[in-house]
């Protein structure tokens, strides 16, 4: 009796200190891993301004969209889109071709900007945009540029060039833009 | 195509029998609303609340009515009597202490006259966050009493930001915001006024809406080629695909139990309503007409209300969008919201109350609907353009 009391209670004890420090154990040598937090990099302030929090997601990298960029150089190999719609038309892929022709032989890099018109939903537009500025990504990948190069981002409806509310402003405003950054 | 996971989820949640997603027998109560002596600002907000529940129809002084309100307002506090007119029964007679805030005051005192008459638990002390546009290129994150007012923009960063959602205990807002050029989806904590990062792969982080146990979010992320539907844990990391199509998904919603999420995938075409479970699997389709339907909202009613879980949609029906409500049993569409552009329903948690944005003379604005009624008001408004409500819940 003794004996099984004994073994009880140093059972329980185990268990017990297992439980306190053994988990933490357990999950550093076989628990999933964590991602590593992100080492440097500003964070987002507060909400209203001032000092910040941390990311523990590692974003791989990004271009700094604060730093030089040239909207200049492909303002004329803007591609348009149809009305829901990410494909590139054929009438664009010659613009795709001075794309890729421009960024031979240089180490430019890309930002493609996927934009929508103004009908519809914020969030959905979001996706659409990405789809366009993926699309045409692909399609410079396709022309031999490498993939690395380029990074997308989707405004969705959000940065309109053409203010106006009518078929010939949404036209304009369904498009990618190919801004350059870096050398 | 039945899909058994919703029918089975909204039989669960009300064990009702009835195949109406809406009471068609729905009536209103009748109530007169006597100026509560001392406190004309608690009796102005009080009868606004009752107004907004679309339980009332508020009667004027001397008018008959089937419930009367009156009470006192002093320094001590707010006393306030419901008497039920018939049988000359006071149903409620209580008093609150106030803190000096009236609006707060009433909006308690309006609740319990909901919860007294009608049975069911009231929206007056809810918050809604949203999207608020001082100017063109400008949104930042703000969040606002249910009824339109004390509105306070969160965020000055003079970017662009969106989509936001509140955790289900009312503490933090998970949003998108371009904080460096990029959409990223990252978490507000409004008691401590930090943020952090949720989300900030390469390609589109957006459309993160918290689990009903606020322990995962999903969202879009299209860091793996084009926009796809993900989870993750609420405190970061945990990533999980649960799509894999060439077409584009976006804007998920939970059902109420947790165990499924409805949201949006163009992979046909135009973009239309799907399920999925929360660990992924075969998708479901929902939606097939009309041609475009986007950024579902599942209600969380509670226990015992009634009305059953519902799923709002936005549309798009001959280039006009329209609020509506999917019915899962015949798979049609049953609109709500249709003059000028009405998109982003969100949800009360009393699941008969809707949030939306229309858009009339190209200027978007909030406005509150009751799907008992389809009466709908239009919320203060606030100079600037207001979008992408999202519905906190009770807490």
């Amino acid at each position: 009796m003794r004996n099984r009391f004994t073994v009880q209670v140093v059972a329980l004890t185990l268990i017990a200190s297992f439980s306190l420090t053994g988990c933490s154990w357990w999950h550093k040598h076989f628990g999933p891993k964590t991602p590593a937090n992100q080492t440097g990099g500003a964070q987002p302030g507060p909400l209203g301004g001032g000092t910040s929090v941390s990311t523990d997601i590692q974003p791989g990298e990004r271009p700094d969209l604060n730093g030089p960029m040239d909207r200049t150089q492909f303002a004329a190999q803007v591609v348009y889109f149809d009305l829901d719609s990410a494909k590139i038309k054929s009438s664009e892929s010659s613009k795709i071709e001075a794309i890729a022709t421009a960024l031979k032989g240089n180490a430019k890099k890309l930002v493609i900007e996927g934009h929508t018109d103004e009908r519809g939903t914020a969030e959905y537009n979001r996706a659409l945009g990405e789809k366009r500025a993926a699309a045409a990504r692909d399609a410079l990948v396709a022309a031999g540029v490498a993939a690395d190069r380029m990074t997308t981002v989707s405004f969705g409806k959000d940065k309109p060039v053409e203010p106006l509310h009518n078929a010939a402003a949404w036209s304009k405003n369904r498009r990618a833009e190919f801004v350059v950054t870096g050398q | 195509m039945k899909n058994w996971f919703w029918l089975a989820i909204c039989l669960v949640a009300t064990g009702a029998q009835a195949q109406v997603d809406i009471k068609k027998n729905f009536v209103k109560k009748s109530v007169v609303v006597t100026s509560f002596t001392g406190g004309a600002n608690v009796s102005d907000v009080l009868k606004n609340d009752l107004r907004l529940s679309g339980s009332f129809d508020i009667k004027a002084a001397g008018e008959p009515a089937e419930y009367s309100v009156s009470g006192s307002a002093d320094a001590a506090g707010v006393k306030c009597f419901v008497t039920q007119t018939a049988t000359k029964a006071v149903v409620l007679g209580r008093a609150y202490a106030t803190t000096g805030n009236a609006r707060a005051t009433a909006h308690i005192i309006a609740d319990d006259i909901v919860q007294t008459v009608t049975g069911q638990r009231g929206i007056a002390q809810t918050k809604i966050a949203f999207i608020y546009s001082p100017k063109r290129g400008v949104k930042e994150l703000a969040v606002m009493d249910y009824d339109g007012f004390n509105v306070r923009v969160l965020t000055h960063d003079g970017r662009i930001s969106g989509h936001p959602r509140w955790s289900p205990d009312g503490r933090k807002i998970a949003y998108t915001s371009y904080w460096k050029g990029f959409p990223d989806v990252l978490e507000a904590d409004l008691a401590t006024n930090q943020r952090r990062v949720l989300a900030n792969f390469p390609g589109v982080n957006s459309g993160a809406d918290y689990s009903p146990d606020g322990q995962t979010i999903a969202l879009t992320l299209s860091k793996d080629g084009n926009p796809e539907l993900y989870t993750m844990n609420a405190g970061g990391g945990g990533l999980r695909r649960l799509t894999y199509t060439k077409g584009a998904e976006s804007s998920p919603t939970w059902s109420p139990d947790g165990q499924t999420i409805a949201y949006v995938s163009d992979d046909r075409g135009s973009p239309q309503i799907y399920t999925v479970n929360r660990s992924g699997g075969e998708p479901t389709r929902l939606t097939v007409s009309p041609a475009y339907n986007t950024e579902p909202a599942w209600s969380h009613p509670p226990a015992g209300a009634d009305v059953k879980p519902m799923l709002a949609v936005t549309s798009r029906v001959g280039g006009n969008f329209q609020v509506g409500v999917y019915d899962p049993g015949t798979q049609a569409i049953t609109p709500k919201a249709a003059e000028g552009d009405c998109t982003d329903p969100t949800w009360a948690p009393d699941g008969h109350h809707l949030v939306f944005a229309k858009i009339h003379g190209y200027q978007s604005r909030l406005y509150l609907l009751d799907v008992r009624t389809n009466e709908q008001v239009e919320l203060p408004a606030i100079a600037g353009e207001s979008s992408e409500p999202a519905w906190g819940s009770w807490h």
